[in-house]
């Protein structure tokens, strides 16, 4: 069962404990780096097991407290300023505070969407095939395109489209004024215009000779979109080591892009839609469900952490983080707007931020405080539900039979 | 339309039997809305979940070798 080289003894008694697999396999290291018997292994893995269990959490422990202190307390040491190029080729990343904060207060979007693709088969083996899907992402305006020249003696704008780069871009259609034909329709149906179209050179112009209409029609013409997905402005491919499901190393195509929208990106031939992630953690709870979110969440900042070298955050307060902030079935924001927000104790939330606001709200609307969370005892002044504070004793005495002397 | 059950970002999601719910409930000693929510839109939900159903997820767990956690479908 474990890759490392142990006897079926040594396996059988280290099983018999209970202890978490990962700790399990660092026995089982340990034993075969030093060749240990099966005796000396028993042991080992019985002071494991005494030492795993004192520090495991007790009931009635805080444990939100404790993780917010041991997030907080790496974050101040988190780099303030927002942009640097992060691992990822060219491409910008919002890194370090900045992003952790986006991430707990579940912004909509991110300052800096972005998505990692994977690609099927032979989409990541060759570049050229890898380019085919890189033209389906990124989205193709018309300066990508050839030239726009505006003719104001004659009222019309002139595009001639360069040949090769349309032959590049729609590698499926063999006749460049076919393509030329579909921009032409893309641009009568996005400005409402008639365009007069021969071989790869398009024209059109204002209905009425007008000089305004005319730049108007310009500027929406850059606007455009021809190919691709509108969100999505650069992509950037990169050759990397990926290593496969069956633990073998191999060299793929991957691409990186500048902006997001994961559900249109999975749907695109040659993306493989097992793989490929997303940085907006709304965007893949809606395409992939509550449960990737939650994984996202906590991948998501456990790198940002890590990016910064604060790698010592243990992922279960990071695990717990996620875990509140999709509790409810859809991504909520810890602070104010989301859960701290949703509290029910009117002293609670007010403790927390706006207190006026929430007192004045309470006020109105007669809300009652039955005392029942941490923070509104301590502010009362009442002991609270927390660690011995949750238990009631009552004395007794026993008889010395043991039975109950009362 | 993507299978989205193939995504390595999504655990396995099955309807819990009514039976088997009961056991849940009772180790925990706690009501189905106490259980953590999962939309009836969620994609990852299998198509025959109703509300008011619980699905159980087994999680890959970074702690140990898997997880497993409950959603009450709401909604």
């Amino acid at each position: 069962m474990t890759e490392f080289d142990v006897s079926a003894d040594v396996e059988a008694v280290v099983e018999d404990r209970d202890i978490p697999e990962d700790l399990r396999e660092d026995v089982y290291r340990v034993v075969e780096e030093r060749s240990l018997s099966v005796e000396a292994a028993d042991e080992i893995a019985k002071a494991v097991e005494n030492r795993y269990r004192e520090t495991r959490v007790e009931p009635l422990d805080p444990v939100g407290t404790v993780s917010a202190q041991s997030i907080g307390e790496p974050g101040t040491q988190l780099t303030m300023n927002t942009f640097h190029y992060a691992g990822v080729a060219e491409i910008d990343v919002t890194q370090g505070l900045p992003r952790l904060i986006e991430l707990v207060d579940a912004r909509k979007t991110p300052d800096t969407p972005m998505m990692t693709i994977y690609l099927e088969d032979e989409y990541a083996e060759s570049r050229e095939r890898a380019h085919e899907v890189v033209w389906q992402l990124e989205a193709t305006k018309i300066l990508a395109l050839g030239d726009v020249s505006t003719n104001v003696a004659d009222m019309n704008v002139s595009i001639d489209l360069n040949p090769d780069t349309l032959q590049e871009r729609w590698p499926t259609v063999a006749d460049t004024g076919e393509i030329a034909g579909e921009i032409a329709e893309i641009i009568e149906d996005s400005l409402g215009v008639t365009t007069i179209q021969k071989g790869t050179n398009v024209q059109f112009g204002p209905e009425e000779p007008s000089y305004r209409d005319l730049l108007q029609l310009v500027e929406e013409l850059r606007e455009i979109t021809f190919k691709g997905i509108e969100e999505i402005s650069r992509v950037v491919i990169r050759k990397e080591d990926v290593e496969t499901p069956e633990d073998e190393e191999r060299e793929e195509f991957v691409l990186y892009t500048e902006g997001s929208s994961f559900g249109d990106a999975l749907e695109i031939e040659g993306v493989d839609a097992s793989r490929s992630s997303c940085n907006n953690i709304h965007e893949i709870h809606r395409t992939l469900g509550i449960e990737a979110a939650r994984e996202t969440i906590i991948e998501e900042t456990n790198d940002t952490l890590k990016e910064q070298g604060l790698d010592n955050v243990n992922v279960r307060h990071l695990m717990l983080v996620a875990d509140m902030m999709t509790n409810r079935g859809e991504i909520e924001s810890i602070g104010r707007h989301g859960i701290s927000g949703s509290k029910e104790s009117v002293l609670a939330r007010a403790a927390f931020e706006v207190t006026v606001n929430h007192l004045l709200d309470a006020a109105i609307h007669g809300e009652v405080d039955d005392l029942n969370g941490v923070t509104e005892n301590v502010i009362v002044g009442k002991p609270i539900k927390l660690g011995t504070g949750d238990v009631d004793l009552r004395m007794g005495s026993l008889s010395k039979s043991g039975e109950q002397a009362d | 339309m993507v299978n989205v059950s193939q995504h390595e970002l999504v655990p396995e999601h099955t309807l819990l039997e009514e039976d088997e719910l009961e056991e849940v409930l009772e180790e925990y000693d706690i009501d189905r809305t106490d259980l953590p929510k999962i939309k009836r839109k969620d994609p990852a939900l299998p198509d025959e979940a109703s509300v008011g159903d619980v699905v159980k997820i087994v999680r890959d767990s970074r702690t140990t070798d898997t997880a497993v956690v409950y959603r009450l479908v709401v909604e």
